[in-house]
């Protein structure tokens, strides 16, 4: 009798019925979206337009965008952006989480929440507050005794704004790295410290490689995170000096909607094009990888 | 004695005994990096504490001679007479935000994953794995298209564009999260509660709900965090000054026509952070517990 309303039975409409409310914001605010931008970046149009398909231009918008030289420094300073968080940021925060695991600290929670507690502020804060500190009358060349115009150096802007998204992310990797750390198999360490395994011989030879897993995990939320920045190099230096520090997604922000910018829509579904390509190369990857592994 | 939990961890590391020079040194590598990593927060806020005349005077030193709080007076007449919203209204503004989509975001994902959790049914796992692959899609990508469809639908400067796309975005990491955690719930206890009479729905309410709140609590601060600090929605759907959130409100202190004097940008930056402080301190391990969730089932 009520077997037939045990929940793991086959119900014919239930389950679709509690996904209503989930799938019918996915398909109108995610999935069709996607599917309008891959369209959007043939045509022609400002923001001020309510038909945005009446001028079919092909593939103008992504000449116009690869004539910018611009645009290759933003891909150029995404790709450092990523490449540091997932080589620089994830490789301090594993070396303070092995610091603070063997360290033997007496306020070890109370550590790791300090080094945290940048990853729970607003981007938009903590950027306001590194560029009063790099500004050229900052403290930061106040105690470094130099005079030196940090966030309009050409050379040196996407690394301040870098620098400042490894301060404010560490904390979070180094969390993750913790919990890993935790996990490790003390008697593995005891056993190695029988053998006389020095501390550096223990931490190549055993942290690191069972926390493998966990650093392939930060790599992966650093890639994610660091691809789609946004709120920092727009606070920090609005892209400039003259567009040197734009990264894809604020060079999107100049094309499409910047007051200053030249209002080309197309131009900028073109570059959200490009980076919907990326994610979905990296998905790729990510998938045949996983494949390899299981073989 | 009584145990200390979590102030040492393990029994295991380096004695000041055995390696007093590796000892040494972990103690400077960490007191280095707390230092640099509270110093900017400090400083920000003895600059906001400073007066006109002490703002450039040692302030390497960061205990002001002088104390006062005028600088937050001037802040607060700033963002009324220059920003044209008020501290206020900023806050209510990422407020109703904030709180409107994750309590969807969470109701709709719990109710999502009471489905994936609780049925089998065909187009299953591709529908699940279709909302998490969107997680990796970076938000800026679906800008301009959502921008035409708020404008098609008559919701740009209105709470409701950006309310829409922060629940799409924050829903498949709660999908995620709630998933796994009701299908580590016991199947036994559901099914008792069904042998006693309980429909399906009164089991989600009144058996997995209740059993989930770790999880739920962990999603809330997740997604809070997603949401009170997201900024390139709120800035190209809320053009209007007033209902603008608190981050795209506050960036306009930066390279904005008026020159903000040092210490009233100091203090616009602390009514933004003193709150989050707060909060952080009150939940704090709920917080790392939140954010370490979300990262670990990804």
């Amino acid at each position: 009798m009520f077997k037939d309303r045990m929940l793991t039975v086959d119900h014919r409409f239930r389950p679709y019925v509690y996904l209503v409310p989930s799938l019918m914001i996915f398909f109108v605010f995610v999935l069709s979206p996607i599917i309008f931008s891959l369209t959007l970046s043939y045509y022609n149009f400002t923001g001020y337009d309510a038909n945005v398909f009446k001028e079919y231009v092909g593939w103008k918008n992504y000449k116009t965008l690869f004539a910018d030289r611009y645009f290759w420094i933003s891909l150029r300073n995404t790709v450092y952006f990523v490449g540091a968080s997932i080589s620089i940021q994830v490789a301090v925060a594993l070396f303070l989480a092995i610091i603070i695991f063997i360290g033997r600290f007496r306020f070890s929670v109370m550590i790791r929440t300090i080094i945290f507690f940048p990853g729970v502020l607003a981007p938009v804060s903590v950027s306001l507050a590194w560029r009063r500190m790099l500004e050229q009358d900052g403290v930061v060349n106040q105690i470094l005794g130099i005079n030196f115009s940090w966030l309009s150096s050409v050379h040196l802007a996407i690394w301040c704004v870098i620098f400042v998204s490894i301060w404010q992310w560490v904390g979070y990797n180094l969390v993750i790295f913790y919990a890993g750390l935790q996990s490790i198999d003390i008697e593995m360490l005891e056993a190695a410290d029988v053998d006389g395994a020095n501390w550096l011989t223990k931490i190549t030879r055993i942290i690191i490689p069972s926390l493998a897993p966990t650093i392939i995990l930060n790599v992966i939320l650093n890639l994610i995170g660091s691809f789609r920045v946004f709120d920092v190099v727009y606070v920090l230096t609005r892209g400039g000096p003259i567009h040197n520090s734009e990264v894809l997604t604020t060079i999107m922000y100049y094309y499409s909607f910047a007051a200053n910018g030249p209002n080309k829509m197309g131009v900028g579904s073109s570059v959200a094009v490009i980076m919907f390509g990326v994610v979905i190369l990296f998905g790729i990857a990510r998938i045949l990888t996983l494949r390899r592994r299981n073989v | 004695m009584r145990k200390r939990s979590g102030t040492r961890d393990q029994g295991y590391g380096v004695s000041l005994k055995r390696n007093p020079l590796f000892f040494i040194f972990t103690r400077v590598i960490i007191i280095v990096t707390i230092i640099v990593i509270l110093f900017p927060i400090l400083y920000i806020f003895s600059l906001s504490l400073r007066t006109k005349e002490t703002v450039y005077q040692d302030t390497l030193f960061l205990v002001p001679k002088a104390v006062t709080h005028k600088n937050y007076i001037d802040a607060w007449n700033y963002a009324k007479e220059r920003l044209n919203v008020t501290f206020l209204q900023m806050f209510r503004n990422s407020i109703i935000c904030t709180v409107s989509a994750i309590s969807l975001s969470i109701l709709f994902a719990s109710l999502g994953s009471f489905s994936f959790s609780q049925y089998r049914f065909k187009g299953k796992e591709l529908a699940f794995t279709t909302i998490i692959a969107s997680y990796v899609v970076p938000a800026q990508v679906l800008l301009i298209p959502l921008f035409f469809v708020m404008k098609r639908l008559g919701l740009l400067n209105n709470y409701l564009a950006v309310i829409f796309p922060y629940i799409g975005f924050s829903m498949p990491i709660a999908t995620l999260i709630l998933r796994s955690f009701f299908e580590q719930i016991p199947q036994e206890i559901k099914e008792a509660a069904i042998i006693d009479g309980a429909r399906d729905f009164q089991v989600f309410v009144r058996i997995i709900l209740p059993l989930s709140a770790p999880a739920l609590a962990s999603c809330i601060i997740l997604l809070f965090l997603e949401t009170w600090n997201e900024f390139i929605y709120a800035l190209v759907f809320l053009q209007n000054p007033k209902i603008q959130t608190i981050p795209v409100a506050i960036a306009k202190i930066a390279g904005g026509k008026y020159i903000v004097p040092i210490g009233t940008y100091g203090a616009a930056i602390m009514i933004t952070v003193i709150p989050v402080l707060i909060v952080f301190m009150l939940f704090q391990k709920w917080f790392i517990a939140g954010m370490t969730m979300g990262a670990v089932k990804g």
